[in-house]
């Protein structure tokens, strides 16, 4: 999505919204070594403790500045690459070899994150500064509840994240774009639609049209900004009923996004084991075509597209979150500015 | 050293460890077919196997609901 330089509204949101919870990556990107991965306009360094946990830092040494990720792992903290400078998880520099002593060590230097993981990812928490305790992750019941179970799909396509959300805030593409599919085949041509307020979002939903095919859409702020949507099986997807998608979206750089989709499905016992196994079996290869066919439209979009537009009903949904989010950043700006204020 | 992500990441086979077997492939026909046939009670689909294959790999092919319930969560875990 284009940057319009002078719209600071703009430039907040195309490195995504502060103090929230962002999923960044699947939790097996992360094994023995460091990671470092660009998200939210900053680079991150991620890595685990032998007993598996994590911690992140931004990917920046506050020596001269080399990316931590060259570094080694040593436990609770990472030695920098360049000159042996080592960082705790919350950012204290704890050991300056070269230069024992000096003022740099127990410095607090540089930017730590909370990290998280569920359902096979992990979630970071990108604070506008340090914060002792994040709030709670909150994932919706599909992704928490026993009675669900879910697999993971993760992607990354080369668009905004708002293209992405925008994409699933329009239920109506999947009559068209996904009508050669296993799963919205059904559904009639022509839809109207109506927003509907919850306590979390919003769900933008047809009227009078419900479990035929792509047939609403829910956006919720718990923290994370997550989507939710149910599309019908087909028979021989067997019981259970729709299948459940939530969805999280993240920017990787200007016009990359890390994509998550969680796919889920109400069931318990044979059924579930069933459908888990259909799901590795061939069920996932049938979900991964429909969503290339997403990703197809969107890559090929201009950046600027969302700058020329004629939007009509089927797009109340995406101009009800366009909204929104723009009201989130302004709010963002309006805290920043007051903390600068209180500064000076 | 450090592991720098840079390629776009598009793996379509993110749940499955190997690629399947052509038992675990009969087995997903034939219960998509049984699926699409209105089947949904265990027993009806244990016969159905029983009818269609493939065979159960133990109990010298026949399927029993024990044995289903068993072997599909093994293939699910």
């Amino acid at each position: 999505m284009r940057t319009i330089a002078n719209d600071p509204v703009e430039a907040v949101l195309a490195v995504g919204l502060k103090d929230l919870w962002y999923p960044i990556c699947p939790s097996e990107f992360v094994a023995e070594r460091p990671v470092s991965l660009r998200r939210l306009g900053r680079k991150f360094v991620i890595w685990r403790e032998t007993s598996g946990k994590l911690h992140a830092l931004e990917d920046h040494c506050p020596h001269r500045g080399a990316p931590l990720s060259m570094g080694m792992a040593l436990g609770d903290r990472i030695a920098c690459g360049y000159h042996g400078v080592q960082v705790r998880f919350d950012g204290v520099v704890t050991s300056v070899p070269g230069s024992p002593g000096c003022k740099l060590e127990g410095a607090k230097a540089t930017r730590s994150f909370h990290v998280q993981e569920a359902c096979g990812a992990i979630f970071l928490y990108n604070s506008s500064v340090d914060v002792d305790q994040p709030p709670p992750l909150r994932l919706p019941e599909e992704l928490t509840s026993d009675e669900f179970s879910n697999f993971l799909c993760y992607a990354e396509w080369k668009g905004g994240y708002r293209y992405v959300t925008d994409n699933v805030m329009d239920p109506m593409h999947g009559t068209f774009l996904h009508k050669q599919s296993h799963s919205m085949a059904e559904g009639d041509n022509t839809a109207t639609f109506r927003v509907r307020e919850t306590d979390i979002g919003f769900v933008f939903e047809k009227e009078g049209q419900r479990d035929v095919n792509f047939d609403w859409t829910e956006w919720a702020d718990t923290d994370l900004h997550w989507m939710r949507l149910a599309i019908p099986y087909p028979k021989t997807g067997g019981p259970g009923g729709s299948f459940f998608i939530i969805g999280s979206y993240t920017p990787i750089s200007e016009n990359v996004s890390a994509v998550f989709f969680w796919r889920c499905r109400k069931l318990s016992g044979w059924q579930r084991d069933t459908w888990r196994f259909l799901y590795r079996n061939r069920l996932e290869a049938r979900h991964w075509a429909v969503l290339e066919q997403d990703r197809v439209v969107l890559e090929v979009m201009e950046p600027d597209a969302n700058q020329r537009e004629m939007l009509y009903q089927h797009d109340m949904g995406i101009v009800r979150w366009r909204r929104h989010m723009r009201n989130l950043a302004k709010e963002q700006l309006a805290k920043e500015e007051a903390t600068e204020q209180v500064k000076a | 050293m450090n592991e720098i992500k840079q390629d776009i990441y598009l793996n379509p086979h993110q749940a499955r460890r190997r690629p399947p077997t052509q038992y675990e492939d009969l087995l997903g026909d034939s219960i998509e077919r049984a699926f699409g046939a209105g089947i949904h009670d265990l027993s009806e689909l244990v016969a159905y196997l029983n009818r269609t294959g493939p065979g159960c790999p133990l109990n010298e092919g026949i399927w029993t609901e024990t044995l289903y319930q068993e072997e599909i969560a093994r293939l699910a875990a």
